[in-house]
């Protein structure tokens, strides 16, 4: 690409000329970029013109404004001339991008790039553009120029009329997320009324992939019509048919026009009705035995509530991740990958590659001195593929060179002959006769099924039925650090690899089976990591990078950019649940019918366990004497799935806390009395016949949902909006269950610089491993938290914890602790007693080091760092346990022991105009037993329950047959600041039963259990339907508004 | 006129917190990669690479700007500042003691994005309201905490920044 940077405009039209239809010209250029990163190809040249000042100004004229085309559109915000002639364009401009693109993106180039989101507002207001074309200096209507074929001109301001102070102006831009979006359209509109006549109209419509344009008939419709006597319904219908929009994988066509329409209306008749509609669902009976919570915050902690150790480093940007490091020696690897996502390999040539200059490794599978697989249930996927390719992630060949430009040339020099094969793009068509084999084993990866009971005498016998099929989207862990890090040849003829991950010890074990390396040469660190949710829980980049720094014999440093990330990391399965539940007059459970159809995508990964979880929890906390359910995972070409926070159990709660509220609505009975008529009761059997841990909650946990004052909640609605509210609960499985092994090394001792050294396996992923490994030892010894140093996430220097998974870490720490603490304090204080001349027993542990046990004095009779000066060596002051996660005997399946409990409440607003969900508040109770860190505990609770809203409203990796269409942030959308809910509150449950042996149950996955079925909940509330398509389609919730009405 | 190949190196300098810096880069590069790759100044983090999730963000003329949206080509000359040199602006300390009290990160790895951000807006604006610090956040994605922990922190500061303006008069 030529970067051409003109002297003055004329040479700028020149250059343009010149340079032919492709070249753009950039001032802000962030559209271009977009563009590039969303796959458009970069142009031969661009034309630089961010440097004339005749582009810049924004100057009141006699009619109006004048507004130089570089003027940023954060400029336009701040502007006092611009509020006060024409506020519309502030509006508009709002809406576009964020801030921080705004202080680059230009007026002209949003016009100029034909797709702004600013131009339906720029054409209702009547806007002019100046030009310099190559004969001068002219002036067009943006209409006109919108509508005539582009020629070489540049836009060097915009003219726009003063807004007329009896005219009606609006605009409305519909995305696919509350903020930082792109346009499913925008629409605006001005009115000029003449005596409540109107006496001229602009109507206009653009953004994304609609065409801007004025909609010349609607607006000759309007004009001498009566502004209060608009038959709103009859110009909905005109404008829909109006309107020219294209459908896409995001929205219909279908949906952009009478979205669009609504939009339009409710501007042009000013008449967003303020109706609100609620309160379908029968209020619970308020209850007036609360639980005992504490509400989860700063001001409510007190001196529970600390500063995590590893925060302010993170805050100041000073924090290293393992991404982070950078050294001279230190080579740059990238991965091949095919344009297809089911081929057969027919040849892999990288002589040309390897000759590059400043290539130092190429590997493909013959470099491979192991087994060419991995998988934690069972090695079904390459390390690079020899045969075949299954998925488009699925790495071919690999380089190491000297810089990134480099490796990425070298990897344009491999040839791979290979034969196409028919994608695998439907989990149901994959179990079909005649499917496309994704593996030689067959597309079925795994079954469960159990029955129990005589399920068809109970439907027979029933009153009320619910049968729909639910279906769960391909979520994207979206951790903000991509799968990445760095591996270096050690000198004993070892590998040290450094890469974010969930479990280092069995990412050796696997690294060990590829490379043929005993794992006694392998270290792994895995901490610090930037977020994992489950999806840095398989091996992502490893593999590759320990094969590139083995055959380089150098170290070699690679992050997977988030388009691979988006390509090549696994995925939560999509699920597709048919349920069907029956109860009697009562809304006594009779029986359930479950079906599921998951995809695992072209690998196994964790998938099975994801479905079986599912399984186990299908019919959540609730006593169904008849059941039946048969699930069957599905290999695809779609991606490849695994673990995600949640694990199987989010995806089939959804279902389940549905029917309980469609039964509910059924039956004649509130949320609360159903779910409490077939509450498990505690004690009972789990779903499996397992025998469970004591502690249960469930019926706290009802009676918190039936205090709550968000069922009389009527606020926070704006015009056109219904609000509604639900609930459901929370019942999470924790650990593994009962066959996987789980169980847990963990070590204490004291350091030679005086700190208490906590070892524990696991990853600080975020989730606040460090300031509960410091909560736990701290609170358990008496000492203060800065006595702690957690040492975590490095197979060299810690034991084997497991994994951090399956909501199992906080139950590890704590069990650790409590294992160690007695014989680490007792040799602590023998020690100290020796040097003191005191007897241990006269001795206690404190703040900073020992203190005379006979006094409240804090000052310690000796510091730990002068205990560990004396003592040698210091290391010998120690402790280590082992044990296993608490399971039950039960093998007949694998069944979970202990299960963590909660309830929540979301209170959601729909915009009947465009169907849009907003939630806004969220009401978040549990109970998982004590609290190890407040402010960790509070964080995995707001985190997961965003992460669940996501899942609920905004959320899919969209996939047709292997290929993606989700390729990065652009077009996947998590959850932004507008996105969460206004409110959102959560309160801890602590206590447990009396001798109830074990301890602070999981945290990490119940924030996200249950938002979703709580918000479809709360849809139906407010119009009586219950969307069963996550994300959940506007279009539905549109169909449900007028079926409403 | 000049013209450069956008794969090209070309010599580059400008202002890093404070510092002046020469290097050289391919035009085309990203002011991400150049700061990560070529410096090794990994405080700004990477992300998505297309302006999407503010990862990346630094002060550019002390504006909060995507440094992977910036080409090579258009740095020469101008100032910026990352996440770990904005003690330079007043307002910092405040933002960064906030944040910390009110536990507002997790993993950790979007906070040097979002702290650019709010040091922006309340450097110019000291009194800024929710809502202000929500349109300020919008263009940074958190993953890890809902948001709200990071919004509290920020009405935490922009009390104290307010609070600090009007003692000053």
């Amino acid at each position: 690409m030529r970067i051409l940077r003109p002297d003055s405009l004329g040479q700028a039209v020149a250059l343009l000329a010149e340079a032919g239809p492709e070249a753009r010209l950039a001032a802000g250029s962030t559209a271009l970029q977009a563009e590039w990163s969303l796959g458009k190809l970069r142009p031969p040249a661009i034309i630089d013109i961010s440097r004339f000042k005749e582009l810049t100004g924004i100057d009141q004229t006699g009619s109006g404004l004048r507004i130089g085309a570089n003027e940023t559109l954060s400029a336009l915000i701040a502007s006092g001339n611009v509020s006060d002639v024409c506020p519309l364009l502030i509006d508009a401009a709002r809406r576009v991008g964020a801030p921080s693109i705004r202080h680059r993106a230009t007026l002209g180039g949003n016009i100029g790039w034909r797709i702004g989101c600013l131009l339906p507002a720029l054409l209702a207001l009547d806007a002019e553009l100046e030009l310099q074309t190559s004969e001068g200096v002219g002036t067009l209507t943006l209409e006109d120029w919108l509508s005539a074929p582009s020629e070489t001109s540049l836009i060097t301001a915009v003219r726009i009329p003063r807004q007329n102070p009896w005219g009606h102006y609006g605009y409305r831009k519909i995305g696919l997320r509350a903020a930082f979006t792109p346009s499913v359209i925008a629409v605006s509109g001005a009115i000029i009324t003449d005596e409540g006549t109107i006496s001229a109209a602009r109507v206009a419509v653009g953004g994304g992939p609609v065409a801007a344009t004025r909609l010349a008939t609607i607006e000759r419709e309007l004009v001498g019509q009566d502004l209060d006597r608009i038959d709103q319904a009859l110009l909905g219908s005109i404008i829909t048919d109006a309107i020219s929009a294209p459908g896409d994988a995001f929205r219909t066509e279908r949906y952009r026009k009478r979205a669009g329409a609504n939009a339009l209306v409710s501007i042009l008749s000013g008449a967003a009705s303020t109706e609100v509609r609620s309160g379908r669902t029968i209020r619970p009976a308020p209850d007036s035995n609360e639980p005992d919570e504490i509400r989860l915050s700063r001001e409510q902690g007190g001196n529970r509530w600390h500063i995590r150790p590893d925060l302010p480093a993170k805050i100041a940007a000073e924090f290293p991740y393992l991404t982070d490091v950078r050294r001279a020696d230190m080579l740059v690897g990238a991965t091949l990958r095919l344009d297809d996502p089911h081929a057969r390999i027919l040849s892999i040539d990288t002589e040309a590659a390897d000759a590059l200059p400043g290539v130092k490794a190429v590997v493909t599978h013959r470099d491979i001195r192991g087994e060419n697989s991995f998988g934690i249930l069972f090695p079904d996927q390459p390390a690079l593929c020899s045969d075949k390719v299954r998925y488009l992630g699925d790495p071919v060949a690999a380089v190491a060179a000297v810089d990134r430009e480099t490796a990425i040339e070298a990897l344009s020099l491999i040839k791979i002959e290979f034969e196409r094969l028919p994608p695998v793009g439907d989990p149901l068509a994959a179990l079909g006769d005649g499917a496309e084999a994704v593996h030689d084993t067959g597309n079925l990866v795994d079954t469960v099924q159990l029955e129990r009971g005589d399920v068809d005498a109970a439907f027979a016998k029933s009153v009320h039925v619910i049968e729909d099929t639910y279906v769960t989207p391909r979520q994207m862990h979206g951790f903000m650090e991509t799968e990445g890090g760095y591996a270096e040849p050690t000198e004993d003829g070892g590998l040290a690899v450094f890469a974010g991950g969930q479990y280092g010890v069995r990412d050796r074990k696997q690294l060990s089976r590829i490379l043929g390396m005993p794992e006694e040469k392998i270290r792994v660190v895995t901490s610090p990591t930037g977020g994992g949710f489950g999806g840095k829980d398989e091996l992502t980049v490893q593999p590759v990078l320990a094969l590139l720094a083995l055959k380089a014999n150098a170290p070699v440093r690679m992050q997977w950019t988030r388009a691979e990330s988006v390509l090549a990391g696994t995925k939560r399965n999509p699920f597709r649940i048919r349920m069907r539940t029956a109860c009697d007059a009562g809304g006594m459970l009779l029986a359930q019918e479950v079906e599921v159809i998951a995809d695992s995508g072209a690998y196994a990964s964790l998938s099975p366990g994801v479905m079986e979880t599912a399984s186990e929890h299908a019919c959540g906390p609730y006593i169904t004497p008849n059941v039946k359910t048969f699930s069957r995972l599905a290999y695809t070409n779609n991606g490849a799935c695994g673990a995600f926070r949640g694990f199987g159990a989010n995806q089939m709660t959804f279902a389940v806390e549905c029917q309980m509220d469609r039964l509910a609505a059924k039956c004649g009975l509130d949320p609360v009395e159903i779910r409490r008529r077939n509450l498990r009761k505690p004690g009972m059997p789990g779903f499996l016949g397992q025998p469970v841990a004591p502690s249960e909650r469930l019926e706290e946990m009802l009676q918190a949902a039936a205090a709550s004052p968000m069922w009389q909640e009527t606020g926070g609605a704006r015009p056109g909006e219904v609000l509604g509210t639900g609930m459901a609960l929370i019942y999470q499985g924790n650990g593994l269950g009962t066959i996987p092994h789980d169980e847990a090394a963990t070590r204490i001792l004291l350091a030679a610089d005086g700190r208490i050294e906590a070892h524990f396996g696991l990853d600080e992923m975020g989730q606040g491993l460090l300031p509960s490994i410091q909560a736990a030892v701290a609170d358990r010894l008496g000492c203060a938290r800065e006595d702690i140093r957690p040492v975590v996430g490095d197979t060299s220097a810690t034991p084997d914890s497991g994994s951090t998974t399956a909501s199992r870490g906080g139950y590890v720490v704590w069990k650790g602790t409590e294992l160690m603490a007695p014989p680490f304090e007792a040799k602590l204080l023998a020690s100290a007693g020796k040097l003191l001349d005191r007897a241990p027993e006269s001795l206690r542990i404190t703040a900073g080091g020992i203190a005379d046990a006979a006094t409240n004095s804090r000052s310690p009779l000796i510091g730990f760092a002068e205990l560990a000066a004396k003592v040698q060596p210091a290391e010998s002051l120690r402790a280590e346990a082992d044990f296993a996660f608490p399971k039950s005997d039960y093998t007949e399946g694998n069944a979970r022991f202990i299960f963590a409990f909660g309830v929540n409440l979301a209170h959601v607003a729909i915009d009947r105009v465009s169907g849009e969900v907003r939630v806004l508040d969220l009401e978040l109770h549990t109970a998982a037993g004590p609290v190890i860190d407040l402010a960790a505990y509070l964080g995995q609770m707001e985190g997961g329950l965003v992460q669940g809203l996501g899942f609920a409203l905004t959320e899919d990796v969209l996939i047709e047959d292997g290929h993606f269409l989700t390729t990065n942030y652009d077009n996947y959308f998590m959850p932004t600041v507008r996105d969460a809910p206004g409110r959102m509150t959560s309160h801890a449950l602590e206590d447990l039963d009396p001798g109830d042996p074990f301890g602070p149950r999981g945290a990490g996955e119940i924030g996200i259990n249950a938002v979703t079925p709580a918000i479809a909940n709360a849809v139906a509330d407010a119009l009586g339907r219950w969307p069963t398509i996550t994300p959940f389609r506007p279009e539905d919730i549109l169909d449900y508004c007028e079926a409403a009405e | 006129m000049t013209e450069i190949q956008s794969d090209k190196r070309i010599a580059l300098k400008f202002t890093l917190n404070g510092e002046p810096v020469e290097t050289a880069a391919p035009a085309g590069a990203s002011l991400t990669r150049v700061l990560r790759d070529t410096l090794y100044r990994t405080e700004t983090k990477i992300g998505c690479e297309a302006g999407r999730c503010g990862a990346c963000m630094v002060l550019m003329n002390r504006k909060p700007i995507n440094s992977c949206l910036v080409m090579a080509w258009q740095v020469e000359g101008s100032e910026i500042i990352t996440g770990s040199g904005l003690e330079a602006l007043a307002v910092t300390g405040t933002v960064r003691q906030a944040l910390a009290e009110e536990s507002a990160f997790q993993c950790g790895y979007c906070a040097p994005g979002f702290v650019i951000s709010l040091v922006a807006l309340l450097t110019e604006n000291p009194k800024a309201t929710r809502d202000d610090l929500m349109t300020a956040l919008e263009g940074n994605i958190c993953r890890c905490t809902g948001y709200h922990s990071i919004l509290r922190g920020a009405e935490l500061a922009a009390t104290r920044v307010a609070n600090q303006v009007e003692t000053r008069r």
